[in-house]
């Protein structure tokens, strides 16, 4: 088990350097770099190539690409983000601000899908084919095909129309003002709650369906154990897993992927943060948000083969 | 070079069965499955508006008429006009022409181009196969959306390379999947006994593996055709995908229909019901279509 755990985790390492690789060379293909967009942006500047060469240099862009990278790593290593190439402050202060209200919003919209997903997942398996599962399935299908862009729109339009009222466009962390905190992040929480749960009713069904049909069900249908019993200890465990799964790649991707949702409700976080290094071409805060983004999901990853291998003896011995 | 075979291996296998007629297989795909019958259904008078657009649409969709700004929808302009006067129909018909040229597009370009990649990792196994499946690991790693982004202000934002930006992340995922399926295909004998007539590579990859890899192509193909419409729509939302004044379902709702949407929401309303309808219709018939070809397989 231990060597199993040893071997995925050091097997996460490649793929993050393939991603840091990967995420290097796509920002340096893009024509133009942060000097260019900041001179672009300002008003009236006319570009003078030494006051530019002399930016560059500042940023340390003028080093060969191998000698940015090696001092990337190297950054990487000793836990250090560097400064932003717009702003120049460092990185771990400009993540930090919106980190919080990005993580709130990702486990808000879980615990909605969990709440949503798993009761309609399972009464949808268990009455296959039947109105209930219809209207499950429809109702999952539409959670997939509604951007949670626009159910966001709705929702706004809606308060607006209906109640003359807007959520908070502030953001006040949890611990200051709860009420003022919720009452600007569950909807957004709420919009892509919905597609995610939309994912996981999905899997819940189908893992379900799967786990019904297993032998050891009908067995202990057979012995007259009580339904609800059958359905708790035996279904449900077995069929947890693959809906954890999803649960967690979500979650994962949740984090950083909100880029659209977020721009809606106007909220500053790790989604509004990278359309904007990518905008300014600040390739240390968009190096650092996809390396984030990404172990994210590679982690999350991780910690389901672990747990798979924990429960199934199988896949530790293949 | 390819050493042709002395008998055409493929001709015969088609002969022995005779298939049934797509008509009654099209019939019974109808009754056994009512809700991919309604998608079906949906995504084919997609295709028809779109392919009609110029003899449906009643408007010009680039026409701007400033005397009927902001019209709320009256006798002439059915869904009311956006903040140039241009007719909300005309551009949600015109939208359509985008939304399937980018999600037949994508999901085309994305499934085949995974689904030979799929099928050589899986044919060429040791080296090759742990190379490219780290490759696919790594892309993977990123969400959709953001390796959309990143390759859509890589390629600039013509409405081919905003195809090409969703086909990318695409490609990882069903190469992932058809990889799978191909592995346990590469263990029948037939692959051998092609390489033993001496084969190409290429022509066991193509001719062989390929066309038995089909349901879960087909699976993944009609899985990414509504991601690829929400995704199109999403970046096209950002100001990052299709740009004005094409007619384009997530530019729609871009910028004035979010401004104006208190006096204006039927600017907000309808592209909205349209990439919903679209994907949704897409899903149906997807779902269905994977439930009649393998059950087994998932998709999200």
């Amino acid at each position: 088990m231990w060597k199993y755990i040893l071997k995925r985790f050091l097997l996460m390492f490649p793929t993050l350097l393939g991603v840091a690789i990967l995420t290097f060379i796509l920002l340096r293909i893009v024509p133009g770099d942060v000097v260019e967009a900041r001179y672009a942006a300002g008003q009236g500047q006319f570009l003078d190539q030494k006051v530019m060469a002399m930016e560059r240099a500042k940023l340390g862009l003028d080093q060969p690409l191998w000698k940015q990278f090696v001092d990337w790593m190297w950054g990487l290593v000793r836990l250090d983000l560097g400064l932003s190439m717009w702003t120049g402050a460092p990185i771990t202060e400009e993540i930090k601000l919106r980190f919080a209200l990005s993580l709130q919003v990702a486990v808000m919209a879980s615990i909605v899908a969990t709440l949503l997903a798993i009761p309609l997942g399972i009464a949808a398996a268990l009455k296959q084919d039947t109105w209930v599962d219809y209207v499950v399935r429809v109702f999952s299908i539409a959670g997939l095909a509604t951007p949670s862009f626009w159910l966001g729109i709705l929702m706004i339009l809606g308060f607006l129309i209906i109640f003359r009222w807007l959520p908070p466009m502030v953001y006040t962390p949890f611990w200051v003002d709860p009420w003022q905190n919720l009452a600007q992040l569950v909807w957004p929480a709420l919009a892509v709650g919905y597609r995610y749960s939309a994912v996981a009713t999905r899997m819940t069904r189908s893992a379900m369906l799967e786990v019904l049909r297993e032998d050891y069900i009908r067995t202990a249908r057979a012995k007259g154990l009580w339904l609800k019993l059958i359905l708790v200890r035996h279904a449900l465990k077995n069929a947890m897993l693959p809906v954890v799964t999803v649960i967690g790649l979500e979650f994962a991707f949740l984090l950083g992927g909100l880029v659209v949702t977020e721009q809606v409700f106007n909220l500053n976080g790790l989604g509004l943060l990278f359309v904007e290094a990518i905008a300014r071409r600040d390739y240390t805060l968009t190096q650092a948000l996809v390396l984030l983004i990404a172990s994210a999901f590679i982690v999350v990853n991780f910690l389901m083969d672990v747990m798979y291998a924990w429960l199934d003896p199988r896949i530790r011995f293949r | 070079m390819a050493i042709q075979a002395p008998f055409d291996t493929t001709a015969d296998v088609a002969a022995v069965e005779p298939r049934a007629g797509w008509v009654p297989v099209a019939l019974a795909f109808c009754r056994r499955r009512p809700l991919g019958a309604v998608g079906a259904v949906v995504v084919a008078l997609m295709i028809l508006v779109a392919l009609s657009a110029t003899l449906i649409a009643p408007y010009d969709p680039l026409t701007v008429d400033f005397g009927a700004m902001l019209a709320a929808p009256n006798a002439t302009h059915w869904l009311g006009t956006d903040a140039f006067g241009r007719d909300v129909l005309s551009r949600l018909v015109y939208g359509s022409r985008t939304a399937l040229l980018v999600g037949f597009g994508a999901a085309f370009f994305g499934a085949t181009a995974g689904a030979i990649l799929g099928v050589g990792s899986a044919y060429f196994g040791g080296r090759i196969d742990l190379y490219l499946q780290r490759l696919m690991d790594v892309f993977i790693s990123f969400p959709l959306i953001i390796l959309a982004l990143a390759m859509v202000s890589i390629l600039g934002n013509s409405l081919p390379n905003v195809i090409t930006a969703i086909t990318i992340p695409m490609v990882p995922r069903c190469a992932l999947v058809i990889r799978s399926s191909a592995l346990s295909i590469r263990e029948i004998p037939y692959v051998d006994a092609a390489r033993a007539a001496g084969f190409s590579h290429g022509r066991i990859i193509f001719r062989h593996m390929l066309p038995n890899v089909m349901a879960p192509y087909l699976i993944m193909l009609s899985a990414f055709l509504g991601q690829a419409i929400l995704l199109e729509a999403s970046l096209s939302f950002l100001g990052l995908g299709v740009q004005e004044p094409i007619a384009a379902w997530g530019l729609m709702l871009r910028g004035a229909a979010v401004d104006f949407a208190e006096t204006a929401p039927w600017m907000a309303i309808f592209p909205g019901l349209a990439i919903s309808l679209a994907v949704f219709a897409f899903n149906l018939f997807g779902d269905s279509l994977r439930d009649a070809l393998d059950p087994k397989l998932r998709t999200l």
